[in-house]
């Protein structure tokens, strides 16, 4: 008698938890997967549809978007598209290793300062980052436009023609992007260089140890992590990236993000862009997945986020 | 002594990022008090274009409009992340996978892959029903998405930063659930919420990608507005405008730099 009251209670309980567990979680997963997991899932059935009259999909099911983001048009293989996106991988590896490059020391610099400063030398690379993309964006064309002192210098220097300026060019879109993800990069190195474990790098200078050796040894694979997870921060949105490429390329330098933006506007052809979309997804798992699976491998999986 | 040369080399490379970093912004406020537009000349100092930023109601509509989307997809995004951010931690026993990984997606998904799918999606559904009229209404729903997982995530770790026996300490001391929400977890929360409205106000305030894509014709906010102008070539405001959110922004620094300052030990 006691026995039955007291699993009819337990009952009770959980059914309360389970009640209270969809009150809670329901709008908020219900939010998400209305307005945001099924027009994904829409765009994904949009890439194996027709093209439209009007640029909007139509019946029957096709590959032809795939083959359109191949280069195979009307008038046979083109290579505009896989020039936009073996550019669009290029830029992210290029701008991803100088934002290392430039992120690395820094972090380390950081860490190397009075302690009571730490918090302002990181707010000090974060805050130009709050500002707004466009704005950013636009503050570079106004510093790379043609008849500034930097695009007068490149061109005594040979560099570029004459009037020409530094920007509409790919190497406005580099540096635009590392401009855009140093940030994202010096945070999870700076927390990585933070709690490097000295006792290591100590037992490498007893042992005789060449600086480059102690360096390469000791000090390089406490950081790998930080270094993972700013590389997934900079290089996924990098391969997706809009505003940069559309403001400082002009046109000569579109990468995936503006082809797929352009299907869906002027050129109106929503399959070709959906298509993009799913390649743009794909990279985005393929490079969330690696690096989890990388950083397991190196026992610093936990650091990386995600 | 190589050590002294590295660190005087690092400290120099410290400086030169510093005005890499801020050369763009200092060139934009810069040439706001140009007398004459343009961007390679720099003539005279005048408030010319402060003054005339006043008399375009372009810009005071994308104004109200930014506000508007910031503080309305902000609340609304706070009390939805708030229940999932508590439903996560009360069952965090419980085998809770899928909703993690519904929580990580808009965080996850480039912003033209979020914005262009969002598109995609109003427009049929406008098409078929004439609900989700491209503008301010497809703005909020767009923006709430992608905060719902920044609330929600920063109220959990609040949570999982307590003292789980407070929990069952309240339970004894309030017996409905509405005081204990009143008394025990609204006040611990405090900090939390207010540090969760912020961020979803930046980010929505900050967000030009999802938000140009979601816009209707009339609800272009103030990075949408910048956007055309640019576009168009016609920028005599635009250094201006965007002179005063940068100064924002500095101030939100300089505000979050008395509020964190580091404590004594």
């Amino acid at each position: 008698m006691v026995e039955s009251s007291l699993t009819a209670s337990r009952r009770r309980a959980v059914v309360g938890e389970t009640r209270h567990l969809l009150f809670s979680v329901t709008p908020g997963a219900a939010w998400i997967t209305v307005f945001l997991v099924l027009p994904s899932l829409y765009l994904m059935a949009v890439a194996f549809m027709t093209n439209g009259p009007y640029g909007l999909p139509e019946m029957p099911l096709s590959l032809d978007a795939f083959r359109q983001l191949a280069g195979f048009g009307f008038l046979g293989w083109s290579p505009g598209n896989a020039y936009t996106l073996l550019r669009s991988l290029w830029q992210t590896f290029v701008s991803t290793a100088l934002v290392v490059i430039v992120a690395y020391p820094l972090a380390y610099y950081i860490t190397t300062c009075r302690e009571k400063w730490r918090p302002l030398m990181l707010l000090a690379v974060v805050v130009p980052s709050w500002t707004n993309q466009v704005i950013r964006t636009f503050g570079w064309m106004n510093l790379l436009a043609p008849g500034t002192p930097l695009s007068d210098l490149a061109e005594s220097l040979g560099l570029i023609g004459p009037h020409m300026g530094l920007y509409p060019s790919d190497f406005a879109v580099t540096l635009g992007l590392v401009y855009n993800f140093l940030p994202f990069m010096v945070l999870p190195l700076y927390a990585a260089f933070e709690k490097l474990d000295v006792a290591q790098v100590q037992a490498a200078q007893d042992l005789y140890a060449s600086p480059v050796r102690a360096f390469w040894h000791a000090v390089f694979p406490q950081t790998l992590p930080g270094l993972l997870a700013g590389t997934v921060l900079v290089a996924i949105p990098a391969f997706g990236m809009y505003v940069i490429p559309e403001l400082l390329g002009g046109g000569k330098s579109m990468m995936l993000g503006n082809l797929v933006a352009r299907q869906f506007s002027g050129g109106s052809n929503w399959p070709l862009g959906a298509a993009g979309a799913i390649l743009m997804l794909l990279a985005t798992f393929v490079g969330l997945y690696a690096m989890r699976r990388i950083g397991r491998r190196l026992g610093g999986g936990e650091e990386v986020v995600i | 002594m190589r050590k002294r040369t590295l660190n005087r080399g690092l400290a120099g490379f410290w400086w030169l990022t510093l005005a890499f970093l801020y050369l763009p912004l200092a060139v934009v406020v810069l040439f706001s008090f140009n007398s004459v537009n343009s961007a390679a000349h720099f003539a005279d100092v005048s408030l010319r274009w402060y003054h005339q930023l006043l008399g375009n109601a372009q810009i005071l509509s994308a104004f109200r409009n930014s506000l508007i989307l910031a503080i309305v997809s902000s609340v609304i995004a706070l009390v939805i992340g708030c229940l999932i951010g508590y439903g996560m931690y009360r069952h965090r026993h419980r085998r809770l996978g899928w909703l993690i990984v519904l929580i990580y997606l808009p965080i996850v998904l480039p912003d033209i892959v979020f914005g262009i799918s969002e598109m995609a999606f109003f427009v049929q559904i406008n098409r078929a029903t004439g609900l989700l009229e491209p503008g301010l209404g497809t703005m909020i729903i767009a923006h709430v998405t992608f905060q719902i997982p920044f609330v929600a995530l920063i109220v959990y770790s609040r949570f999982v930063g307590l003292d789980p026996t407070l929990f069952e300490a309240a339970k004894d001391l309030y017996a409905s659930p509405f005081k204990r929400a009143l008394h025990f977890l609204i006040p611990t929360l405090k900090p939390a919420l207010i540090s969760a409205f912020f961020l979803s106000f930046t980010l929505s305030i900050d967000d030009f990608v999802i938000s140009f894509f979601t816009a209707g014709p009339e609800s272009a906010t103030l990075p949408i507005y910048i956007w055309g102008a640019i576009k168009k070539g016609v920028t005599p405001e635009i250094n201006a405008i965007a002179s005063l959110m940068i100064g924002a922004v500095l101030l939100a620094a300089l505000v979050s730099l008395l509020f964190n300052r580091p404590r004594r030990r």
